[in-house]
């Protein structure tokens, strides 16, 4: 069985299409995708004891809770970053198992501490368990994907990553209706909707790991002829890991991400507030434009990252920031004319765009330093979202606290956030327009990079 | 003639396995969507 799960036995026989590994990675991040529907449990949670309503100083709060999603995604960075040579050591079949394996045993803990009313096996399970289950599956068919589209990598990486966008549209909804089975006068149904997630999540990331296949070494597709020399950026030999590490390019990039993240937090966190606030919809409709920004921020990733494919990742990149700061700039003034509609398609386009940013990102690393070592050095950068997961919630709501403490009107609070996400994404600019053809000296040996 | 069954015979498998392998995923993902744009429409009425 052990054997199953070797690279050895996972490389595809002649006549294998290529076009099986793209729904193999939907299988993974689908399911990891989870975690953005995590405040879906946040109401039923803080009244698990009270069942009706919150039983104070019994019940959980909702502070106490945010922890949970932010120690899962602080320990994405922190499990891809470190794991992430081990997953292109064992290959992405045992990477995937075992992505499955933390993931949904992760939930199940998770709701086992629900039902036992302990908040720290909870934090252990889908914050520790759980974390380290999304950062090995977030980065374990991204080096595969690349490798077995070598001429359309941004479309490759871009089809999986959306999968982690879309995560949210399946297991919200799909909480929402088991917590409604499972409710009853005892209890809030949280515990046994985690375990039932678990349970069917692994199901279909097993799924995903046994369809999933590692092209040839000399595996290429047909008609497609490997650049011999750099061109646009694209790099003709490889970098590991160790010597990525040492390269500007690695930085300039930590800051991209870093930043693009961290402007969309701002956007994510703030939006169904703001548009209450500044045009007085309800709370239902709110909602539904939470919802609207999910299928943007799924379907930014797949359009943006296979637009890349063709203008190449440094101009994409470019137009996220200077789009993006030209629309954060006008964000307060299509709230003060009254503009509903300019201020959703504002919001729209931007969040496309951060999910962009993540999809774009493993393309871009695979033309700067090669397919070699891309998934372990994709899992370090992915620290940059862990900081900006942390960073820009807290950065966003202490600016917006001190303003309002300090006399500012709410609405007008919220355009000064907006004016300072402007400027993160013009520094951003300067970020990516710096970044340059890697230095030969950094190559490994005199490989060339696509196989 | 043998060669040429066996490379049919793959090709078809090849083809029932794509389209069941995006019907695993598709299936789920367009149950979602579709949830999601039924609420978001409560936003224009």
């Amino acid at each position: 069985m052990a054997a199953f799960f070797d690279r050895a036995h996972s490389v595809a026989k002649p006549g294998f299409s290529r076009w099986l590994v793209p729904p193999a990675a939907l299988c993974i991040h689908l399911c990891i995708g989870e975690v953005y529907a995590f405040s879906v449990f946040t109401k039923p949670m803080v009244q698990a004891i009270g069942v009706t309503a919150p039983t104070p100083g019994v019940d959980w709060t909702v502070p106490q809770l945010g922890w949970i999603f932010s120690l899962a995604i602080l320990v994405l960075g922190l499990a891809s970053a470190f794991g992430g040579k081990w997953v292109e050591r064992v290959g992405p079949r045992l990477a995937m198992f075992t992505s499955a394996v933390f993931f949904c045993g992760g939930l199940i803990v998770a709701g086992i501490g629900v039902n036992l009313h302990l908040l720290w096996l909870v934090y252990l399970g889908y914050g520790v368990i759980g974390g380290i289950g999304l950062g090995i599956g977030y980065i374990s068919p991204v080096s595969t994907l690349i490798k077995w589209f070598p001429d359309r990598p941004g479309l490759a990486t871009g089809t999986a990553i959306m999968g982690f966008g879309g995560g949210a549209l399946i297991g919200a909804p799909l909480s929402v209706l088991l917590m409604h089975r499972f409710a009853d006068a005892t209890g809030t149904g949280v515990s046994q909707t985690m375990i039932t997630l678990g349970i069917l999540y692994f199901i279909w990331m097993f799924v995903g790991s046994m369809i999933v296949r590692v092209p040839t070494e000399d595996w290429k597709p047909a008609g497609y002829v490997a650049p011999t020399e750099s061109a646009r950026m694209i790099t003709s030999g490889n970098v590991l890991l160790d010597q990525a590490l040492k390269t500007p390019q690695f930085y300039l990039l930590w800051g991209v991400l870093f930043l693009n993240v961290t402007a969309g937090i701002g956007v994510i966190s703030q939006a169904s507030l703001m548009i209450q606030e500044m045009f007085g919809v309800t709370a239902v409709a709110a909602a539904g434009f939470v919802g609207l920004m999910s299928i943007f921020n799924m379907g930014g990733r797949i359009f943006w990252a296979s637009m890349s494919d063709f203008m190449g990742r440094r101009m994409t990149y470019a137009i996220f920031f200077v789009l993006g700061a030209i629309l954060y700039f006008l964000v307060p003034t299509f709230g003060h004319i009254h503009s509903l509609v300019l201020f959703i398609l504002a919001f729209l386009v931007i969040i496309s765009m951060y999910g962009g940013g993540f999809a774009t990102i493993p393309a871009y690393l695979r033309d700067l330093f090669g397919t070699v070592n891309v998934g372990a050095i994709h899992g370090a950068l992915l620290t940059a979202w862990s900081a900006a997961g942390v960073a820009g919630p807290v950065a966003i709501n202490y600016i917006r606290e001190y303003q309002i403490t300090h006399g500012v009107a709410k609405a007008d609070a919220y355009s000064i956030t907006m004016y300072l996400m402007a400027i993160l994404l013009v520094v951003g600019l300067i970020c990516n327009l710096s970044v340059r053809a890697v230095n030969e000296r950094y190559y490994v040996q005199s490989q060339p990079a696509t196989t | 003639m043998h060669q040429a069954e066996e490379r049919s015979t793959a090709a078809s498998s090849n083809t029932v396995m794509l389209f069941l392998a995006w019907l695993w995923v598709g299936i789920p993902l367009a149950w979602g969507v579709a949830d999601t744009i039924n609420n978001a429409t409560k936003l224009f009425r």
